[in-house]
């Protein structure tokens, strides 16, 4: 059982972060903002950064840090919320989202000392080059690990499937993947788009596979990030968490249209309305 | 850098460049010990197995993965291993230039892609093995160096300099068995500095990797009829010479770019592109691969059917001069 005091304090993360990404939504105006694929993946994020990645923002280049892949790049809002809320970008610079020479581009683009570790944003391609950093901390007998964010709709990409067989060949157990399974990407449901059983194709792929049923609740992300973290199966690891695109927001809930586009004043106040009644009042 | 393998340069060109490459990223790895090689499911087509059997922990294979050998060598290089990926010419950079864009190029990450058997010298297998194109690929990526060198030796040399480069590499690799020691002796080389091979006030011969030995050819024939050549050795194709550029269109009356690509985007592209910005310069031609799909035939045949062989060279000289 995960510790009941750290649940009410990544719940109320997960509702600050939740805030971040509407404000920095709402800043960048007619340019639009991937409101429901980051909002689904908020507590993946909140977990990892405000518990179980070893990182620290006054040191971002610390060699033993734990490093964080967001492969589904367009979840960046998630990613950057994350990085406000641990103190690697001032809130002056989170409304620069989007903005004309901003570092905080629609897609992460590598920037260390921001706490952006690598470019992504063309979707696949992050896991595989996890595995790649996963491969080099075994090379070097390093003991950080690497967590990577993957989208349901992001493994119809070929390379995903190389990853796959990548990251299980060469046993990188120490390579801990989450796919945010909201099961709405682009231009409809997965099951729409490309229907296939996922869990077993990760399974098949040589992968330690968990299934996470309530993938936007605080503790049982907790517990399964826990479990993934410390085990020594020899494999890498995929969590597969059921998650709610749009998660928090009324009005984006399991919504085809808040896939990505920009968001009304009236629908900001609405969102912000929704996340006042989200805090526990704990922290 | 070790001591110049002058020793091999006979064996070396009597192999072709696969094994003067393999053999240069042995003596490296002997040297650099964050160094690996990657290769997607070539170990003896690229000569590697005895780098596989001497470095069993730096030397990955990730199957004919080209896309997934780039990104994989991306997350090494993150970390501070120095990755060579080595792949087919003609399936790097084609197959994964979204790969090396988005993560080699645009993170600007310390890794180097090595395309062996690059142009035409696959002749009988057919077009889907040749790479006649490359070259265009990746230099439209942004970070690139680009380097095609000419020689044995150069093989080596370009492979070490890459190594002591800071940034995204494509070495472009071609000659067969048999292809010529143009430089016998331990010779000055840098990335980006082109060597004059020769010097010549008529035409000028540019050339890019393994086709020097034909440019050097041509200016012999010409020079017996009286006319000079100079003979460039553009072994960096980007960043490109652009010094020994103004000096040629300076002195020389016509320019001949000659390379084993197509005539779009290659090295004949990167010196239209920069004489384009002057009045007054010599005209150019390409002795190239044109813009089409290949015949098949022998690598002779090929050469010979572009125009690419010293005659050629010659009867295009002298028809435009």
């Amino acid at each position: 059982m995960v510790n009941q005091k750290l649940v009410e304090i990544i719940q109320d993360k997960a509702a600050l972060m939740r805030r971040d990404v509407i404000e920095m939504g709402y800043a960048a105006g007619g340019h639009g903002a991937h409101f429901g694929p980051a909002l689904s993946s908020i507590e993946i994020v909140a977990s990892l950064f405000f518990e179980i990645m070893h990182h620290d923002s006054g040191n971002p280049r610390m060699a033993e840090r734990d490093r964080f892949v967001l492969s589904k790049g367009h979840a960046c809002l998630a990613y950057y919320a994350a990085l406000v809320e641990t103190g690697y970008i001032t809130k002056e610079q989170m409304y620069t989202f989007k903005g004309d020479n901003s570092f905080l581009s629609g897609h992460p683009s590598l920037n260390i000392k921001y706490g952006l570790e690598v470019s992504t944003g063309s979707l696949g391609n992050g896991l595989a080059i996890a595995c790649g950093m996963a491969k080099a901390a075994k090379i070097k007998k390093e003991n950080h690990k690497v967590y990577c964010v993957v989208g349901d709709g992001e493994c119809n990409a070929g390379i995903i499937w190389e990853a796959a067989m990548n990251g299980a060949k060469n046993k990188l157990d120490n390579l801990v993947a989450i796919i945010d399974r909201n099961g709405v990407q682009l231009a409809g449901k997965t099951s729409e788009i490309m229907d296939f059983d996922i869990e077993a194709a990760w399974k098949a792929f040589g992968w330690e596979v968990f299934v996470l049923t309530k993938g936007n609740d605080a503790s049982s992300m907790l517990e399964a990030l826990e479990k993934m973290k410390n085990s020594n199966s020899g494999k890498p690891h995929m969590i597969i968490a059921d998650t709610v695109k749009g998660k928090g927001i009324s009005f984006m809930e399991d919504s085809l249209s808040w896939h990505a586009r920009p968001m009304e004043q009236e629908q900001y106040e609405q969102a912000v309305s929704d996340l006042e009644n989200a805090f526990t009042g704990g922290n | 850098m070790s001591n110049m393998p002058i020793d091999r340069l006979q064996k070396w060109s009597k192999a072709g460049h696969r094994t003067a490459m393999a053999e240069s990223l042995e003596l490296l790895a002997s040297e650099m010990p964050e160094m690996c090689t990657i290769t997607a499911d070539l170990t003896p087509t690229a000569r590697l197995t005895k780098f596989k059997e001497r470095y069993p922990d730096r030397f990955f294979d990730v199957g004919i993965a080209e896309q997934n050998l780039i990104d994989f060598s991306a997350g090494l290089a993150k970390e501070g291993i120095l990755p060579f990926a080595v792949a087919l010419a003609a399936m790097v950079p084609m197959r994964p230039a979204e790969q090396m864009r988005a993560a080699l190029g645009y993170m600007n990450l310390n890794a180097k892609v090595i395309g062996f058997e690059a142009g035409v010298r696959f002749g009988p297998l057919g077009n889907t093995h040749y790479a006649m194109d490359d070259i265009a690929v990746a230099r439209a990526i942004p970070n690139f160096t680009i380097i095609s060198p000419s020689d044995p030796l150069q093989i080596y040399k370009t492979i070490f300099a890459a190594a002591e480069h800071d940034g995204p590499f494509y070495i472009r690799l071609t000659g067969g068995p048999g292809f010529p020691v143009l430089y016998p002796e331990d010779f000055d080389f840098q990335i980006g500095k082109a060597i004059e091979y020769r010097p010549g006030n008529d035409v000028a011969f540019i050339s890019t990797g393994s086709l020097l030995g034909e440019a050097i050819g041509a200016a012999d024939i010409l020079q017996s009829k009286g006319i000079s050549a100079r003979v460039v050795d553009m072994h960096t194709i980007k960043p490109l010479d652009t010094n020994i550029l103004d000096k040629v269109f300076a002195q020389n009356k016509l320019i001949v770019t000659v390379e084993e690509h197509t005539s779009i985007g290659g090295l004949g592209g990167a010196v239209a592109e920069y004489k384009s910005r002057f009045e007054n310069t010599p005209k150019q031609v390409m002795a190239s691969l044109g813009d089409k799909f290949q015949k098949l035939g022998s690598y002779e045949f090929l050469l010979k059917e572009n125009g690419l062989t010293a005659p050629d060279l010659v009867a295009l000289a002298e028809t435009n001069l």
